[in-house]
């Protein structure tokens, strides 16, 4: 009874430390001034969703938050990898067309 | 609650403050540098030692159990995946800047930069020489 006493408000602290970082790496996401600052600072919002959720399955002790938590490291993973691909090659088809070197080339910021 | 649990708290809880720390010092790097490429440098830290950190502590509370083992395996799928994404997104920033020489030097061949690397390694080993005779000089 007193080992629960101890370890909940820990948790509890960490949880809240945890959100509030997130909320200051959404900042970075919204404000970032190109495409890659936001993809970083989503992949770091990830990561500490993925501790908020390991942490809440300590603290509900249900175990199968756990796999929750792998599900979402590979869906962040492979979100980051595709979204990057896609823009690296929707920014080759704008600026990369047969008439290339014309005023099409413009600097197209995020 | 017997010595072991309370060592068992001590440890965990030392794992999971350093975890913070990592993930603060990330923060704070993301929101100091100035371009990309160095802000990825400060978030890949705690996609890879911070998480680490912070299982192995909740790991050390749990004890030994399946979800000790699905932690574990957390950590070693984002070892894996936490350098290849960051390769990918310098690969897009590297592709869709067009004023990326700004900000960092950039060789247009691979051999331009060997051949520099090398030309450098060059005057640096004949000034070790030059340096080791004139001490050998004043030795003798």
């Amino acid at each position: 009874m007193e080992k629960e006493a101890l370890y909940h408000p820990l948790f509890i602290a960490l949880l809240i430390l945890l959100s509030i970082m997130l909320l200051i790496c959404l900042i970075r996401a919204v404000k970032g001034p190109r495409v890659a600052d936001r993809l970083v600072a989503v992949n770091m919002m990830g990561t500490m969703v993925m501790v908020m959720i390991s942490i809440l399955a300590s603290l509900l002790k249900e175990g199968y938050l756990v796999d929750i938590c792998l599900i979402y490291a590979m869906i962040s993973f492979l979100a980051v990898v595709v979204i990057s691909k896609v823009y690296i090659g929707i920014y080759e088809e704008q600026h990369h067309s047969p008439e290339n070197g014309e005023g099409g080339t413009t600097d197209e910021r995020g | 609650m017997n010595a072991v649990e309370w060592i068992r708290l001590l440890v965990g809880s030392v794992f999971l403050v350093i975890g913070m720390v990592i993930f603060f010092t990330e923060l704070f790097g993301v929101f100091h540098f100035k371009y990309v490429l160095n802000r990825m440098h400060a978030a890949a830290m705690g996609d890879t030692l911070g998480i680490s950190s912070c299982l192995i502590g909740l790991m050390i509370f749990s004890g030994l159990n399946f979800t000790t083992l699905k932690m574990f395996l957390i950590i070693v799928f984002l070892w894996f995946a936490s350098p290849v994404s960051s390769h990918v997104l310098s690969r897009l920033e590297a592709a869709t800047n067009e004023h990326l020489s700004k900000h960092c030097e950039i060789y247009e061949d691979v051999e331009v930069l060997e051949r520099e690397l090398i030309e450098r390694r060059n005057a640096e080993s004949k000034e070790e020489s030059a340096i080791a005779k004139e001490k050998e000089g004043s030795l003798s």
